[in-house]
């Protein structure tokens, strides 16, 4: 049973960091971000090229690959979603889509569709980690879970206390009341986009370093983008107890049920909530409508 | 007079030179018209891709020596994506101007092209997914099968593997297949097998390949006392399995079929509890035919050249069939080259590839197991070719 919760808490940090990318999106621009399963991919890779094709030492190469992440959401937002403003909202979403399937089909042209392990190329090991109970982790499994507490403390402080994440909060709250006063709104929602690629490059690097790395890791971001609704689309609270609601299903049902249940759980989880709490377990009902 | 009679006789025969020597031309130009539908790109591309380049580079070889026959060889690409609907589009196009199609992609996609082949009388070989039944005898005339690896025969294969390393000892043996129909029919085939031969069984454990993480599935081999794993799935699956379970901690062994990936990742595992068996010599024996391949293929293809073997040893096996074929070739014709065909493997495999009217998988099949062995710091063959009749 502890095994269980070990697995939980790690297949749950994974979901958290990808599904942050979601919801701050979303709080910031109303746009539900579809690609956000590619940008995982996209920072695995990254991670890759560097390493590989640079040869950058580890320590220069993780925050070199993470600070290219954070850059292409930048440049996704200026180059395709800035565009899209004073467009229907549904447009905006159709090129997340797009954008998805198109960085599927670059990854695939440049890096081919061999699995790789950025790990081994680091010159880094995974060795098991003994806890008490028996239970045994990774070390990456272990550095997904801390790595999950420190972006969402982070994240939490950031919008609370910073000027700049006071703006992001208010943008997204009342945005016309926001504009008002000022806030530079395209910096907010480039800033909504970095920080998404971000988490989504982390999250990309923590899997490829810890499991491998594939082009087809994005439907992760399928079952992270059911643990932002079960959450609620506008909460970044919500993400964390969605994430280990799912996962725990997902878990226990490969553990005492049919494993293949585990493949649809996220969904499963996200059809219950939507017949009992369609605005998710913190997000806001005034939301919906938007949705 | 005399001298107008012989220059107009002289222009006539030059004419009639010139007019054959353009008809040869012609003739010789004409190519032998093949189809290949792969899973060139995709989810499960990581597998066949290697076939579409090994095929491509092959072929081009053959091609610049002057073809088969005086006649090069022209292979038509289809991307299925390993998708069946894409694979119903394909083969219907594939159909229309070949003498024969070959398949390598997933087994998801092999009832629309056989379905195709069965309606437009077309021979279909499949080249680097695993052998449908119609191949094992009673063979179906227009199915065959080159690949490496077939089902009930690998199953057959590991588990006499496992008995012998065992040497007399009780084992507890599980089982990871992938959720496609295959790879669990093979697997709780294999399951029983276990138990008539004395194993003791943990029931198969089906794991989806778009796992996030196959930590739970390990438990559950693992929790349920393992001594032995045997996993027969596509790569993802089989190795992921593995690696979750040394991440936690369990110290059993483990037996997968060797896909093109294995050398690459016995090296960099190096686990010696990693067992990979398969029908392809690794590259690591360094035979002249291994050169040889590395050398063609070398600025040609996106994977490394011990990807190529599987694709390798097909194209070679459509070679001899296409030369027996002679010229014009036919679906008929080919299909009855295919059906006689012998191929000396020059070591790619454990022996030669011999079909007959009944058997379009192979008269003999030959299986050898590698793994990490730290003591020579390399990967190393776990002793010499099985053979195994099919009858």
């Amino acid at each position: 049973m502890t095994q269980a919760l070990a697995t939980t808490l790690v297949v749950a940090s994974l979901y958290a960091l990808l599904g942050a990318g979601y919801v701050l999106v979303y709080r910031a621009s109303r746009v539900l971000n579809l690609a956000q399963g590619d940008l995982l991919t996209l920072g695995g890779y990254l991670l890759f090229a560097v390493t590989g094709t640079i040869g950058a030492a580890p320590a220069l190469a993780v925050p070199l690959a993470l600070g290219l992440s954070t850059l292409a959401g930048f440049l996704i937002y200026h180059a395709l979603m800035r565009p899209m403003a004073g467009h229907p909202i549904f447009a905006a979403v159709l090129v997340t889509v797009t954008l998805g399937i198109l960085l599927r089909a670059a990854i695939v042209l440049i890096f081919t569709d061999r699995i790789r392990h950025p790990l081994t190329m680091l010159g880094w090991r995974n060795p098991p980690f003994p806890l008490p109970g028996g239970t045994v982790v990774s070390t990456f499994d272990l550095a997904t879970v801390a790595t999950a507490v420190v972006v969402f403390a982070a994240l939490f402080l950031f919008l609370r206390f910073s000027p700049i994440g006071i703006q992001m909060r208010a943008a997204g709250e009342r945005a016309l009341l926001a504009s008002q006063r000022g806030i530079n709104f395209q910096f907010i929602f480039a800033l909504a986009w970095a920080l998404a690629a971000f988490c989504g490059g982390l999250a990309g690097m923590l899997y490829a370093c810890n499991i491998r790395l594939e082009p087809s890791l994005d439907v992760l971001g399928l079952k992270a983008f059911a643990v932002a609704l079960v959450g609620g689309l506008d909460s970044l609270a919500g993400v964390i107890p969605a994430a280990l609601i799912v996962a725990g299903i997902e878990v226990l049902s490969i553990r005492y049920g049919n494993p293949l249940l585990s493949d649809v759980s996220p969904f499963l989880c996200l059809l219950a909530m939507l017949l009992v709490r369609p605005w998710g377990l913190l997000g806001t009902k005034e939301e919906l409508d938007r949705v | 007079m005399r001298r107008r009679v012989s220059l107009t006789w002289g222009g006539v025969l030059l004419a009639s030179g010139l007019y054959a020597g353009s008809l040869a031309t012609v003739e010789a130009a004409d190519p032998y018209r093949i189809g290949m539908g792969a899973a060139i790109t995709g989810r499960f591309s990581g597998g066949y891709a290697p076939t579409y380049e090994a095929y491509k580079a092959y072929f081009k070889r053959v091609n610049d020596a002057g073809g088969i026959n005086g006649h090069p060889v022209e292979i038509t690409y289809e991307d299925d994506r390993g998708e069946p609907q894409r694979a119903a589009a394909a083969a219907k196009k594939l159909a229309e101007n070949s003498i024969l199609i070959i398949n390598a992609s997933i087994s998801a996609t092999y009832k629309p092209y056989m379905t195709e082949s069965e309606t437009d009388k077309i021979p279909l070989m499949f080249g680097g997914g695993v052998c449908p039944r119609e191949a094992f005898p009673p063979a179906s005339p227009l199915i065959f099968c080159s690949t490496s690896f077939g089902s009930k025969w690998d199953s057959r294969f590991t588990l006499s593997f496992i008995k012998e390393q065992a040497a007399g000892k009780k084992v507890k043996i599980g089982f990871a297949a992938q959720d496609i129909p295959l790879s669990r029919i093979e697997l709780e085939f294999a399951e029983q097998l276990a138990k008539e031969m004395g194993f003791e069984v943990i029931p198969v454990v089906v794991v989806p390949g778009t796992a996030a993480d196959f930590t739970p599935f390990a438990q559950k081999l693992k929790d349920a006392g393992a001594d032995w794993v045997f996993s027969w799935a596509p790569w993802g699956v089989e190795i992921g399995v593995f690696e979750a379970l040394q991440r936690i901690g369990w110290k059993g062994n483990y037996i997968l079929y060797g896909h093109q990936q294995t050398e690459d990742e016995l090296a960099r595992l190096r686990a010696p509890n990693l067992y990979a068996f398969g029908g392809n010599a690794l590259f690591t024996e360094n035979l002249p035919i291994h050169a040889e391949i590395t050398r063609l293929v070398k600025g040609q293809t996106t994977h490394p050249p011990h990807y190529m073997a599987e694709g390798w040893v097909s194209a070679m096996v459509l070679e001899a069939a296409l030369k027996q074929c002679g010229w014009p070739c036919t679906r008929e014709k080919i299909a009855a080259a295919l059906a006689t065909v012998t191929l000396d493997t020059k070591g790619l495999r454990g022996g030669p590839i011999e079909w007959t009217a009944d058997n379009h998988y192979r008269k003999t099949t030959y299986y050898k197991v590698y793994r990490w062995d730290p003591a020579k710091n390399a990967i190393a063959a776990v002793g010499g070719w099985t053979k195994l009749d099919i009858k």
